[in-house]
């Protein structure tokens, strides 16, 4: 999402309250467009090389100050728990993050319904496996600066004598920035308060800053627990990696069996996200795609459920609802601000096709590295996993299950309500299946030195 | 049933009955007589974790907890709930929670709070916080040490007197309490219809 819109200018910007100069960028600043990046996954054998690789990649590090100018690429960094403990983080300190942030995703499967298909066992290697310690992501809206930038990188990290290179995974480049599955994403991030800009129009109240940086107060009025000492925890945030490999062809397969035409399959697509392909909600769009309105971002996000409060516009079981019901009376009692995460998808792999069909289309490698970050990122997306995407009861749709990223058995439903009486679709397949992720740490640039400077 | 199931019967069926050794002896003849009964296995599903503590059967969790009373709050607490006469609004806007149970104890020195609630144990804590702090306060602040709902240390607390079940039984399993009224309105629409056309 561009902050900056086709029928406005700059983004409108108002009061600074939290230490951007601090806080590494990417919390803050939006994927860009187009976007090009990669993402390094390193290991650390010995503690002096891996606070070594952090002081030769401190300089390069970007901080969020200045976040809404499209600018240069940037690089930020993230550490796992088995990575804080190879760099010889002192035992109470480390202690002191929650506990399933130190049990990591793997651990917490049976948490997050990662089960069948999506069981770490199945994941692609590094992931799960504790040897992740440290992730390095690179984003950048050209090609050269991207290069430029992943060549530093990887000046500080090449032949580094005691940590090793685990995978490389370049992302992005896809024609018009659409995801695996065709669709344009990441509308609809949340706003932070203080964070120096004002929210774009139909992206809702300003939320607590503390619900997404560590060290400010969040929603409850009074900051959230934080990794000790304050240097450490303060202006950080955590992060959480989910590799998804789309079935493409699974996904074209239903639609067909599902639409008679193309223009029936389209409209099936978008009941399934909310959102047409070209990112116009259902609810300004109901009847036909709208492309400028799916590219404009002062307008793509304007809307609340009030005139949809049925679900013929967007069921309630779609993609989009269930991550952000809005206004929408759910039947349990819950607060939307608070399940909210800032999130930083990358698509890697061939680009979309829609005349992909067959099993092999399923397994030919693209997917989405899913990235979200959030002050409480593991409870939210231990939440969202349980309660939002493989459950339907907060939106009374029982035993439902999010049609785009949930885990579906053989009975997978989605309803969609019409007049007179509700279709009800079987026979939704997982069309993202789940390949590998962490919980990762993401420090403030204060702490990035602190634990370069560690000693022991 | 096949051969393993049926050995794994037969091996549970000779642990009671060393078990019950040394029960008397009209309670080894009603064992005797039971050990068929419970050979056969029922449908309910297996007993699963409810998250962090307590048992869940399908879709519904319990959750036992004894305290220790703040001085002096007994009375308040008591007389609330007397007021309430089990009107808790903010317990049906949950929506997850089929009963709750306070019982004082020991001279009305501790309380005992029981509840069968669906999901996993801490999924709705931070949205208590934040949606109906007030409500949960005013019990809550019941119980010795109370840090207040929107303390960050607020499931540590909580963890601390909770007491596992040691067995847990739900009747109707898989129906949440948003389930239940789903289909009591689903029952309700269904009976109009029919009176329309019979």
């Amino acid at each position: 999402m561009s902050l900056l819109g086709r029928s406005g200018g700059g983004p409108r910007r108002s009061a600074v309250g939290v230490e951007l100069d601090d806080i590494q960028a990417t919390v803050l600043r939006y994927r860009p467009e187009p976007y090009y990046g990669t993402h390094v996954m390193l290991h650390v054998d010995e503690a002096a090389a891996g606070r070594e690789l952090l002081r030769r990649l401190a300089p390069y590090i970007d901080s969020a100050a200045d976040w809404w100018q499209a600018g240069n690429a940037w690089t930020a960094v993230a550490i796992s728990y088995p990575g804080l403990v190879s760099l010889g983080v002192p035992e109470d300190s480390l202690e002191s993050f929650p506990e399933t942030f130190r049990q990591g995703m793997a651990a917490r499967s049976d948490a997050l319904g990662d089960t069948g298909p999506n069981d770490p066992k199945r994941w692609d290697a590094p992931f799960g496996t504790g040897q992740i310690h440290i992730q390095l992501s690179i984003f950048s809206d050209d090609r050269a600066k991207w290069h430029r930038a992943m060549e530093t990188a990887r000046q500080q990290y090449q032949g580094l004598s005691g940590t090793a290179v685990l995978t490389i995974q370049d992302f992005g480049a896809q024609p018009g920035d659409r995801n695996p599955l065709g669709y344009k994403d990441l509308i609809g991030q949340p706003a932070i308060e203080g964070s120096g800009v004002e929210p774009l129009p139909g992206q809702g109240r300003p939320i607590k800053a503390g619900e997404f940086i560590l060290g400010y107060p969040g929603e409850a009025g009074v900051p959230l627990l934080m990794p000790q000492p304050e240097v450490l925890g303060r202006n950080g945030t955590f992060v959480g990696v989910r590799k998804y490999q789309s079935r493409v062809g699974a996904f074209n397969r239903f639609l067909q069996a599902n639409g008679q035409t193309e223009q029936e399959r389209e409209l099936l697509a978008a009941k399934l996200v909310g959102r047409w392909r070209s990112g116009a909600p259902l609810t300004l769009a109901p009847g036909q795609d709208d492309p400028g309105l799916g590219q404009d971002p002062q307008r793509n996000d304007d809307f609340t459920y009030a005139e949809d409060t049925h679900g013929r516009r967007v069921p309630f079981g779609a993609h989009m609802r269930r991550m952000n019901p809005r206004d929408t009376a759910l039947a349990q009692l819950a607060d939307v601000n608070l399940h909210r995460i800032i999130r930083r998808s990358t698509t890697y792999g061939v680009p979309y096709d829609a005349a992909a069909l067959t099993e092999h289309d399923d397994e030919s490698p693209h997917g989405i590295y899913f990235i979200f970050l959030g002050a409480r990122a593991m409870d939210t997306i231990e939440f969202l996993q349980r309660e939002w995407i493989n459950n339907g009861n907060f939106m009374t749709l029982g035993d439902e299950r999010d049609p785009v990223i949930g885990l579906q058995d053989e009975a997978g439903i989605f309803t969609i309500p019409e007049e007179p009486v509700r279709r009800r679709i079987h026979g939704l397949e997982t069309f993202n299946v789940l390949r590998g992720g962490e919980y990762l740490f993401m420090p403030s640039l204060s702490a990035l030195n602190w634990l370069a400077e560690l000693s022991g | 049933m096949t051969t393993q199931q049926s050995n794994d019967t037969e091996q549970q069926a000779e642990k009671l009955r060393e078990l019950f050794a040394d029960a008397p002896e009209p309670v080894r003849t009603a064992l005797e007589n039971a050990i068929p009964d419970m050979q056969t296995r029922g449908s309910a599903p297996p007993l699963e974790s409810a998250g962090r503590i307590g048992k869940r059967q399908g879709k519904v969790s319990e959750l036992t907890m004894i305290a220790p009373v703040a001085p002096d709050a007994t009375k308040r607490l008591r007389t609330l709930l007397e007021m309430l006469g089990g009107n808790f609004d903010g317990a049906e806007k949950v929506g997850t929670v089929h009963d709750m149970r306070f019982v004082f104890l020991d001279n009305d020195t501790k309380l005992l709070f029981a509840t069968a609630y669906d999901g996993d144990w801490d999924d709705y804590i931070s949205d208590f916080a934040t949606k109906i702090p007030d409500l949960m306060d005013i019990v809550f602040s019941a119980i010795q040490g109370w840090p207040g709902i929107r303390d960050p240390s607020i499931k540590d607390f909580l963890v601390k007197y909770q007491i596992p079940a040691d067995a847990w039984y739900v009747a109707n399993p898989d129906l949440t309490v948003v389930e239940t009224r789903r289909l009591q309105r689903v029952g309700k629409a269904l009976d109009e219809f029919l009176d329309k056309i019979g």
